[in-house]
């Protein structure tokens, strides 16, 4: 490295030091020459002295890519300790309309504060809707004469008031009469906005009741609850009882909850219970899981307890038993058929797979916690007791495995399931059971 | 290209009349590599030589569909590659499908008997027990648009039903135009005849959709679409929702075709009219439920039947206030 380089190099590094390195290291081959000749290649020409009166360098530019603040970005920031909630947003709602009287900018305030909500937790609060709604200026953009009916009037400000409508609409948020009279008095009644909320009236009246099992937009928190939620809402019988065998511990008792005891709620019918009875205790029964349920928007697992389908020859007749009651029919077979020349029948045969005893939903999805519970089930069907157990516990991505009709088992479906267990413990249990 | 050059003359030469411009030659590539792909009832004697001939033309334009079993061609089979062959065929196996066609005419609709139609109340329209089954179906998702959701459709166990899977995200991509993003959705390619002549679906005389189902609780919607002929009609389409219950119990969902709402460009329209059954194209599910995570679908079949008890013709009405013209 050159003489000229070192030096450069002495002075870009000195910099930061308030240059009084940079005058020892230049002093004594330089003497003659001014130091204010001699300049960095990054910086100006003045040498940075704390008492120089000449405009300082402009800061270092900081490491991380500074994101370029929106207009009346800092009418959200807030002291770090606030809480992000509805009170702040209207705060700072109600900042921007004070301190700027003629309101300049409304409209890139409102898109901010669109996307600002989901921060602060209000998108579903229709007061805070109306409330950016107000901020536009009433009377102004309505249309006066015919020409200004023709072209759409004030586009931008239209555009905006239709974004609100469609965040609105995004989460199922019902507009009211407050923000049909706010959009009459900001735009008028023939314009884009108004249009789009008839139309928002019309159409979220038709789909709101159209879901045939509903589920509630607050879900409860307690994971027990939540499991009585889910499995209630699987279960098509309604004769099926929800039972709780084992509760978590309390969280006062811990600081977190105990890993070693997760909640297990199941749920189970009467005729699966029935069915269990009848069971053959020479054919084991498995137990299947995690598969997913979605309830709105929080995935929950379940694992059921099933057995194979039986092979055609080991199936039971059904005995239709004989009428006892010549007054009433016991057993009514409602079909559409008029007589014999209606057939609502589909021409093929359905998938069949082997009954499902019972369904239940834990905090754990190992084997040990399922063992719990199949030991409170053994409370209210003991032939469960002489029945083998078979753990069939796929990987956390759960597809539905479907049991086999009576074949071997076939090749497992991509992706592979993790950490496939089985284990037979019948003498296990009757150990434990009686113990 | 050679294989449509190639069918553009012979069609040249059986018409006599000009050759037609190049714009039309990406309609006709697009049909063959649908035929390429696609399944049709031949008979037995020419699948097994004309498929293992016909996957690598299938290869060189099989990039407009997504999800073919396509053989890899082992190193023996490549020589055997004969373009004129192949082609001599498919010619050959498009004709015996025409006379098929025609015989059947004869016979009644679809080549069953007459009385047999008419008086069928059930009808099954898909099933699902091989893999044959699936090629009648595309499945897509918004990487198209270049969005992150994945989904595939397979077999389910025991070859009893199809199981469509994967994840959804709604993240949207950051091309500067789209503000949201997160759809998946699973179409059923439109029926072919003979020379790959579109055909429809004739359900006028049924009334409801069966579906046997089994999801995780997410709502899907099913989408209909009528015959494409017209040009308009591409973005047209008839949707409703359908809500899975989750659960490890089959699900039987009954959607009357009077619920189907009418929807052009994605946007639902205020001039509603019933779904109209004589000319069907296609059907298709579509999750786009704004929920990111993984889902799954398994379907047993789809039927259609005719529901005695419901006797509604249109469930919307047209309102004066949005369609003020309709109420003159």
């Amino acid at each position: 490295m050159s003489w000229a380089q070192a030096i450069l190099l002495a002075r870009g590094l000195s910099r930061g030091w308030g240059g009084i390195c940079g005058t020892v290291l230049t002093g004594a081959p330089f003497s003659q020459v001014p130091p204010q000749a001699l300049r960095s290649l990054h910086c100006s020409t003045a040498t940075h002295r704390p008492d120089s009166s000449l405009v300082p360098c402009p800061p270092k530019p900081p490491r991380r890519p500074v994101k370029a603040l929106a207009r009346h970005e800092e009418l959200f920031r807030q002291a770090p300790d606030a809480a992000q909630d509805k009170a702040s947003f209207v705060r700072a709602v109600q900042n921007f309309t004070q301190h700027n009287v003629h309101k300049r900018g409304h409209v890139d305030f409102i898109y901010l504060a669109l996307r600002k909500m989901r921060e602060y937790g209000v998108e579903r609060d229709l007061a805070v809707y109306n409330l950016l709604l107000d901020i536009f200026p009433k009377e102004v953009f309505r249309p006066r004469s015919i020409i200004q009916k023709i072209f759409i009037h004030y586009p931008r400000q239209q555009e905006c008031g239709i974004a609100v409508l469609e965040q609105m609409e995004n989460h199922g948020v019902m507009p009211n009469k407050e923000t049909e009279f706010l959009l009459i008095q900001i735009f008028g009644r023939k314009s884009y906005p108004m249009l789009k909320l008839v139309r928002m009236k019309l159409w979220f009246t038709r789909f709101k009741n159209i879901n045939p099992f509903p589920v509630p937009r607050d879900l409860p928190q307690d994971p027990i609850d939540l499991a009585r939620l889910a499995l209630r809402h699987m279960e098509p019988n309604l004769s099926a009882r929800v039972t709780i065998y084992q509760m978590p511990l309390p969280k006062d008792a811990t600081d977190a909850a105990d890993p070693t005891e997760p909640h297990i709620v199941g749920i189970q019918s009467p005729d699966q219970q029935a069915a269990l009875a009848r069971h053959d205790p020479a054919r084991p029964i498995f137990v299947e899981g995690p598969f997913s349920l979605w309830l709105r928007d929080k995935c929950v697992y379940y694992h059921i307890l099933r057995a194979d389908l039986l092979p055609p020859e080991e199936r039971e007749v059904e005995e239709i038993p004989e009428e006892w009651n010549l007054y009433y029919p016991m057993q009514l077979d409602l079909a559409y058929e008029r007589s014999g020349w209606d057939d609502y029948q589909f021409d093929i045969s359905e998938v069949e797979e082997g009954p499902v005893f019972a369904i239940c939903m834990t905090g754990a999805h190992d084997q040990a916690t399922l063992a719990k519970w199949i030991q409170g089930l053994q409370e209210t069907n003991p032939a469960l007791a002489q029945i083998p157990v078979v753990f069939r516990l796929a990987g956390s991505s759960g597809e539905l495995l479907a049991s086999s009709a009576g074949l071997e088992e076939p090749l497992p479906p991509p992706p592979p399931p993790e950490g496939q267990e089985e284990e037979e413990n019948s003498q296990q249990r009757q150990q434990q059971g009686q113990s | 290209m050679a294989l449509v050059h190639k069918l553009l003359n012979i069609t040249c030469i059986l018409r006599k009349c000009p050759r037609p411009s190049v714009t039309s030659c990406p309609v006709l590539d697009t049909r063959f590599a649908a035929y390429c792909s696609s399944s049709l009832q031949k008979p037995v004697a020419a699948s097994g030589k004309a498929s293992s001939q016909r996957k690598p033309e299938g290869n060189l334009q099989g990039h407009h569909q997504k999800e073919d079993a396509l053989d890899i061609t082992s190193p023996e089979d490549k020589p055997e590659v004969n373009f004129d062959k192949a082609i001599k065929e498919e010619i050959n196996d498009h004709f015996r499908y025409l006379k098929d066609e025609i015989v059947n005419y004869w016979l009644g609709p679809e080549g069953r008997p007459l009385h047999e139609v008419l008086l069928e109340q059930a009808k099954v329209v898909w099933q699902f027990r091989g893999k044959e089954d699936l090629d009648k179906w595309t499945v897509t998702s918004d990487k198209t648009i270049g969005g992150r959701s994945e989904v595939f459709l397979k077999m389910g166990k025991n070859n009893q039903s199809a199981l469509l899977y994967g994840t959804l995200s709604s993240e949207a991509p950051q091309d500067g135009e789209s503000g949201r993003s997160g759809y998946c959705a699973m179409i059923s390619k439109i029926p072919r005849g003979p020379f790959e002549r579109k055909k429809s679906y004739d359900w006028s005389q049924f009334n409801t959709l069966y579906l046997r189902v089994r999801g995780d609780g997410r709502p899907w919607m099913v989408n209909i679409r009528e015959d494409t002929d017209i040009i308009q009609r591409k973005s047209q389409m008839y949707s409703y929702f359908m809500f899975t219950r989750g659960g490890p119990y089959w699900q039987e969902v009954k959607i009357p075709f009077s619920k189907f709402f009418f929807s052009n460009q994605g946007r639902i329209r205020d001039a509603q009219y019933q779904l109209l059954l004589d000319k069907i194209s296609s059907i298709g599910f579509t999750l786009a439920d704004k929920v990111d995570g993984p889902f799954f679908l398994e379907i047993d079949f789809i039927g259609v039947f005719t529901d005695p008890t419901h006797t509604e013709e249109f469930a919307y009405e047209n309102s004066p206030e949005l369609n003020p013209r309709l109420f003159k």
